[in-house]
């Protein structure tokens, strides 16, 4: 095991089993990731990208592997409740659909992993909706923001606590260009200042300019 | 946890409410039929306990509170009079009572059937406010008490009954059922008048002469429903319950323990009484499990993201009790303020009935708010903690 990698992951496979149809995902996926990367994963819809995003991020078990480390923790036996706390320490996760809570203001829904950690909060949560621009807005709720203002506050919480792991899926899927690209250079950003290792899936060719690799998926593999 | 559970619910505002108004109306049927059973049963043992005697003494295998009434058969005073130690009788005073029924203030009630001479006995230290107690009705007593036994009474009933068609009641009943002195009651076929009317507290509401209830229900034989003893000076209750109890065949009980055989003969119905308050409370608990499943289903996109930010299974059970308990909470307090309402309503609409809401009762509504709500939260947060993320999360 190379303390240099923040993912190494060597023969995954990966199925979905409903109503007794087991419907193959991954087909033997090898991947390793160095701590400080910026990655973009893309593959068209079906390909197996988000199925291997959970993974990683430990929202779903690894049931087939030879190895399945994230920041040297090796995943692939962890239990529900050890996976849970290795999310909450390590990973912060920006969604296609920002995933915010209806009922929290955008500040409460920032500091969120913070109080999950039971971590102070001090001036870090006002601090970052600054850098993120949603100072004026730290008072209203999810729904009466612009979608790009949502995917923000996502990204805002996403990061807060600095995790050593950043994984987005789709992050601009639903932004307009403009949206899009304020967004990519803010996750650029942030990851130039704070040196997280990022995973980030898109469709959009133009949103991997700053990545430091672009890999390709196509069936469940990665292709050249 | 309290911040995120709070910020749901007020997210939910009338589904909140809902609940708690659900878990508040189980809460107040609880308060309510217990407080009316403790009530009246602290009120009639209160009352009871104002005679100034000792002991009591009952038909065997009567129930105190569904005492028909029913008078002894072959028990007279004369022989409590005659039971005796080797310092006399045990008896200072005999206390025959006989009961009869009468509708007053719009309800059923006891009719204390007892010598006017033995008044102050019931009294204690409570006034007359108005009229008498007992006024020609002394002397009918002494009269019929003057008549030999063996005599054949040949005059008619009404007749015979001059002078003791009276009535004493308390100033509760007076004031609930607008009574005044001259009132005339009907009750067995006779017109009886309100002759006095004395302070709340003693041990019946309506009074009649002892001799005028047994020349109407028992022709004039000296039978009682019970017995109160004064004991002679300086006598153990206990020691002289035992040699009463070893001379007849009745149910002999200190007048202290009244309280107690109240309860224990209430306590089948007070059981059938608290039993389906409970059932009504689970189903009100049942409508948290509901609501809370429901919430667990609706917000399942919600407590996935809970999960991917890491919160664990624990805190989303606990997230889903917090709702929970902050629904019972609010509705314990409405349940409160319900069964207050309530008797406030039930003191105007049946006043001569006692609802007691003790500090007890109320803590007792708490402890079953809390609990009701932990435990109706229980299985919606254990659905929850048992959401997979990625499958809620990739399925919308």
């Amino acid at each position: 095991m190379n303390d240099d990698w923040m993912i190494d992951i060597a023969d995954l496979h990966y199925a979905y089993e409903h109503a007794g149809v087991v419907e193959p995902v991954l087909h033997g996926i090898n991947l390793r990731v160095r701590r400080g990367e910026f990655v973009v994963i893309m593959g068209p819809s079906g390909c197996g990208k988000t199925t291997l995003l959970n993974i990683i991020g430990m929202m779903m078990p690894a049931r087939r592997a030879t190895r399945v480390t994230v920041a040297g923790q090796d995943t692939l036996h962890l239990s529900d409740h050890a996976r849970t706390r290795l999310r909450r320490v390590l990973l912060g996760f920006v969604f296609q659909r920002f995933n915010l809570l209806p009922t929290l203001s955008v500040r409460q829904n920032v500091a969120l992993p913070l109080r999950i950690r039971h971590a102070p909060i001090d001036g870090q949560v006002d601090a970052l909706l600054e850098k993120v621009g949603l100072t004026e807005l730290a008072g209203k709720k999810p729904g009466q923001l612009s979608v790009g203002q949502q995917q923000r506050v996502a990204l805002a919480r996403a990061v807060i606590g600095s995790p050593a792991l950043l994984l987005a899926d789709e992050p601009t899927g639903n932004l307009d260009s403009a949206n899009a690209q304020a967004v990519l250079d803010l996750l650029l950003k942030l990851h130039t200042e704070t040196g997280q290792t990022v995973i980030m899936i898109t469709h959009n060719e133009h949103l991997t300019i700053g990545a430091q690799r672009v890999l390709h998926m196509r069936d469940g593999q990665f292709v050249d | 946890m309290f911040a995120l559970a709070w910020s749901n619910l007020t997210h939910h505002k009338l589904r909140a409410a809902l609940s708690a108004l659900a878990v508040g109306i189980g809460i107040m049927l609880l308060l309510i039929s217990r407080g009316l059973a403790n009530g009246s049963i602290n009120e009639v043992n209160d009352r009871m306990q104002s005679v100034d005697a000792e002991i009591v003494i009952l038909p065997a295998q009567d129930n105190i509170i569904f005492t028909n009434g029913a008078p002894f058969r072959g028990l007279h005073e004369r022989f409590l009079h005659k039971i005796s130690d080797e310092q006399g009788p045990l008896a200072a005073d005999v206390i025959p009572v006989l009961f009869g029924q009468v509708r007053m203030g719009g309800q059923q009630q006891r009719l204390f059937g007892i010598d006017p001479a033995q008044m102050d006995v019931f009294l204690g230290s409570r006034r007359v406010l108005q009229g008498q107690a007992f006024d020609h009705a002394q002397d009918f007593a002494k009269r019929i008490d003057a008549e030999d036994p063996q005599t054949p009474r040949d005059t008619p009933l009404a007749e015979r009954l001059a002078g003791g068609l009276e009535l004493v009641i308390d100033e509760r009943l007076q004031r609930v059922g607008e009574y005044k002195l001259g009132d005339t009651i009907p009750i067995m076929g006779q017109n009886f008048s309100i002759v006095g009317i004395i302070e709340t507290g003693v041990a019946g509401r309506v009074f009649a002469p002892l001799q005028t209830l047994r020349e109407i229900v028992v022709a004039g034989e000296p039978h009682a429903s019970m017995y109160f003893i004064r004991l002679r000076h300086g006598l153990d209750p206990s020691a002289a319950l035992e040699r009463f109890a070893a001379e007849l065949d009745a149910r002999v009980e200190l007048k202290s323990d009244y309280g107690r055989l109240l309860r224990e003969s209430f306590a089948s119905v007070n059981l059938y009484m608290t039993a389906s308050s409970g059932v009504a409370l689970v189903a009100c608990f049942l409508f948290i499990l509901l609501t809370m499943y429901t919430v667990v289903v609706e917000r399942s996109r919600e407590i996935a993201i809970l999960k991917s930010l890491g919160v664990s299974r624990l805190g989303l059970l606990r997230l889903s009790v917090a709702e929970a308990l902050l629904i019972s909470l609010g509705g314990v307090a409405v349940g409160v303020g319900l069964a207050l309402l309530g008797k406030l309503v039930i003191g105007v609409v049946a006043p001569l009935l006692t609802v007691d809401l003790s500090g007890s009762g109320l803590l007792v509504a708490v402890i079953i708010g809390v609990v009701g709500g932990t435990l109706s939260a229980l299985y919606p947060g254990y659905r929850a903690a048992r959401l997979e993320p990625a499958l809620v999360l990739g399925n919308e």
